[in-house]
């Protein structure tokens, strides 16, 4: 019933974001953080990647904020993933809405101090 | 000697107890015979259910620990009369049976010869001989009769008890439509190894068969269902080839590499006399030795350790007992070796089935196990079906491609009692490893012979290597631990609640309890945040990844856990609890403690993704990708559904302050012998 649905991105990560370093990208500060968190919702990134984009061991989707990932790699990614993510087109996911997407991951709480979890 | 048996008298004067004197000499063999004469003559046997002919002296120590044993037992009713109503009875049968015992009663004392504690059902026409056997003539001890809402509940619950025991719970069913119900999850015992004892009752003989019902409820084979995922079965002809296969199945099945059996019990076996003119024989259990690999390969196998710059263990089943999980740790120290382990639900799916390695262990390389694997020169296997998987990235997309994860010039090494038994269908055996040495034999019983190689071949050279490998191993793990605590703590205050977040509350509620970890991995944060070091606290994944896995299991460990006082501790997947609930009135009615957290994220979240990665993959969009996949609209309230079974529950929890409290009452609800819930909405990953 069930089957494998997800590997490591992180190390690919990596390499996207050496590439996209390259790569001028869509300028990310027209984003609108509000918008963006409806638009996390309706194309179901929070399924992999958790609500407030903190991300996941199970299908270790890489946490996508606060810290801030370059907006080049985090479109180049999205548009084109080397591992188990499903490809976002500009046809089912617009430019603006992407960069809607990362004001909201972008914004998300930092983390809380580490103490306040059991050890 | 006299025809009616030898009653056997301990020294408090009461009846002894044959699975208790068996285990405690393991020697006796005893002859049950003549039992019908022995009935009918003898009003004092007649009051002992136990009348054996004991053919092998048993010691005073064994007599003595039976004894004791035998007196928390239950006294069974008296009365020489089997109540067997039989409708199937020849009509030359007298419906109140007088001139002797039911077959039936020597499978009862088969089963008691081997020492199970409780026997699993869902109530079924086709063994009520062996039913009735067991609670009247067995006095409903040693095997204490389970009552089970669903055989696939049956079989999962014996899954989950063995895993936290260590032996077999057996399990009645019907054969035909029983094992239907229950073939699912002896699917996922086999790919487990896990040593499930199926009984099925069946009716080979037609003419004895009531028409109807009897007759759709008859198999010409009635183990042809699950044998291709079986590890032996057989369907006796005579009460003696009964026990001598009830004997072997329970040999077999524990024999590593370990598996499910199914013994069929014909009706007419059960239900008809034993002859008088038998004799009747329990075999005696001799335990297996489990087999180890060839000393000249564990030899080599140690050279090529003690020469490596960066081994790395990756375990998976390898830790049958307490002892494999002390053997590794013995081994990774001596070498100062990485191992990787227990990571549930961490795709490819390596180390998931059994408690092998402390998880704040130094040489714990799990956390980091990408960076591990990459690094390793040699890599050995214990008992990992998927190495493959292990040692490569399979990539999912529009064309399925695999790379290597591993060094180029990684050397490979299995050491599994796999090859011992693989069959063709089911491919269960993932795709196929090419490596450098295949050692064939038990992991766990290999460990001691290679641990002794590798010490010959230390030297103080080779030491100091050691100690500077895993000075460098150590800060690596401490550090990918606190990159992991750090991730933990992002969204600490959302709702749905994270998973990281309800995984540190629980562990704050139960880390200074004696806890045990029956089923569930919520994301893999358990073994990220909370300290596993005992062999019992987590006990890994279903095998074949068949849902309806965790609610039985757990409910079946935790009925395990119950004699040692554990704190059994499921966290119990929505999708998964739904196939048959019905093991909540189970854990209820039997009084079975166990606390179950839902990790309610009200989807059957692994096909959501699925149906994602298709629907973008065709340019669609993922708008629609909860149809057919999402459990809300209406939300189900497992609180209120435990509470009509008897449970305590809370819940639903969507404030994660609310959680601490939540589980403080629970937790003092399971102390005090019951099940308890608390649902808490989380999300999906």
């Amino acid at each position: 019933m069930n089957r494998i649905s997800s590997i490591a991105l992180a190390s690919l990560l990596v390499v996207s974001l050496g590439a996209a370093a390259q790569t001028p990208g869509p300028a990310a500060t027209a984003g609108s953080a509000a918008r963006g968190k409806t638009t996390f919702f309706r194309v179901g990134c929070h399924q992999c990647h958790g609500g407030e984009a903190q991300g996941s061991p199970y299908s270790t989707a890489p946490k996508l904020g606060p810290a801030a990932l370059p907006f080049a790699a985090f479109t180049l990614f999205t548009r084109k993933p080397r591992l188990q993510m499903p490809p976002y087109s500009p046809d089912i996911l617009s430019d603006a809405e992407l960069a809607d997407i990362y004001a909201y991951v972008t914004s998300r709480a930092a983390p809380v101090a580490l103490d306040k979890l059991p050890n | 000697m006299a025809r009616e048996g030898i009653l056997y008298q301990g020294a408090a004067g009461r009846d002894t107890c044959l699975p208790d004197l068996l285990a405690a000499s393991g020697l006796a063999r005893l002859l049950w015979g003549a039992y019908d004469a022995a009935m009918s003559q003898s009003d004092e046997v007649s009051k002992g259910r136990r009348s054996f002919l004991l053919q092998a002296a048993a010691t005073g120590a064994a007599a003595a620990a039976a004894t004791a044993a035998a007196a928390q037992a239950p006294t069974p009713p008296q009365g020489a009369a089997s109540p067997d109503a039989s409708p199937s009875a020849s009509p030359s049968v007298s419906e109140v049976r007088s001139e002797g015992r039911p077959g039936s009663d020597y499978m009862v004392d088969v089963l008691k010869s081997l020492g199970f504690e409780y026997i699993c059902a869902n109530p079924g026409s086709s063994f009520r001989g062996l039913h009735e056997s067991i609670i009247n003539y067995g006095g409903n001890s040693r095997p204490e009769l389970i009552t089970c809402m669903h055989e696939e509940s049956s079989v999962a619950m014996a899954h989950g008890y063995f895993k936290a025991e260590g032996t077999p719970l057996p399990v009645m069913a019907h054969g035909t439509v029983g094992i239907q119900h229950a073939s699912m999850a002896v699917y996922n015992a086999w790919c487990d190894r896990v040593p499930v004892y199926l009984i099925l009752g069946n009716t080979l003989d037609a003419t004895m068969r009531q028409p109807g019902v009897e007759w759709v409820h008859s198999v010409q084979d009635a183990a042809a269902l699950v044998r291709d995922f079986t590890k032996w079965d057989d369907s006796p002809v005579s009460l003696q080839h009964f026990g001598e296969s009830a004997v072997r199945a329970y040999k077999m099945a524990m024999t590593p590499p370990s598996g499910p059996v199914v013994i069929v019990a014909d009706t007419e076996l059960q239900e008809q006399p034993i002859h008088s003119d038998r004799t009747l024989v329990i075999p005696k259990l001799t335990p297996p030795s489990p087999p180890q690999a060839e000393s000249g390969a564990v030899t080599e196998l140690a050279r090529l350790l003690v020469e490596a710059e960066q081994p790395l263990f990756i375990a998976d089943r390898l830790a049958r007992t307490p002892a494999g999980l002390e053997r590794l740790v013995e081994l990774a120290e001596l070498l100062q070796a990485g191992v990787v382990s227990t990571i549930p639900n961490l795709m490819p799916p390596v180390g998931a089935g059994r408690m092998n390695f402390p998880t704040r262990h130094p040489l714990n390389q799990t956390y980091r196990s990408n960076a591990a694997i990459a690094a390793a020169d040699v890599i050995v296997g214990l008992e990992i079906s998927n190495f493959f998987g292990a040692t490569n990235i399979f990539i999912d997309q529009v064309e399925r491609t695999t790379r290597p994860a591993i060094r180029p010039d990684a050397k490979l090494i299995t050491l599994n009692s796999t090859d011992l038994i693989q069959k063709a269908n089911y491919q269960d055996f993932q795709r196929y490893a090419a490596v450098n040495m295949a050692l064939t034999g038990d992991g766990e019983a290999t460990l001691p012979s290679l641990i002794e190689a590798v010490r010959r071949l230390l030297t103080d050279q080779r030491k100091s290597t050691f100690e500077r490998r895993g000075k460098a191993l150590a800060e690596a793990s401490a550090a990918a631990r606190e990159r992991f605590r750090g991730d933990a703590a992002l969204a600490w205050d959302a709702s749905p609640i994270t998973t990281a977040r309800l995984a540190a509350e629980i562990w704050e509620q139960i880390r200074k309890e004696d806890w045990s970890l029956v089923s569930g991995g919520l994301s893999g944060w358990p073994v990220r945040l909370w300290d596993f070091t005992k062999h019992y606290q987590h006990l890994g994944v279903s095998g074949g990844s068949g849902i309806g896995y965790g609610a039985p299991a757990a409910i079946g460990a935790a009925l395990a856990n119950r004699k040692h006082g554990r704190l059994s501790v499921n966290i119990q997947n929505d999708g998964d609890l739904m196939y048959a609930p019905g093991v909540l009135w189970t854990a209820a009615h039997h009084r079975i403690p166990v606390l179950t957290i839902m990790n309610n994220n009200r989807a059957y979240h692994e096909e959501m993704m699925h149906i994602q990665r298709m629907s973008n993959r065709r340019n669609r969009g993922v708008d629609r990708a909860h149809i057919g996949n999402e459990i809300d609209n209406p939300g189900i309230d497992y609180a209120k559904l435990a509470q009509s079974m008897g449970w305590y529950a809370e819940g639903p929890i969507s404030n994660p302050r609310d959680i601490g409290p939540a589980l403080k009452r629970a937790i003092a609800v399971v102390k005090r012998g019951e099940p308890a819930m608390v649902d808490v909405m989380v999300q999906p990953r």
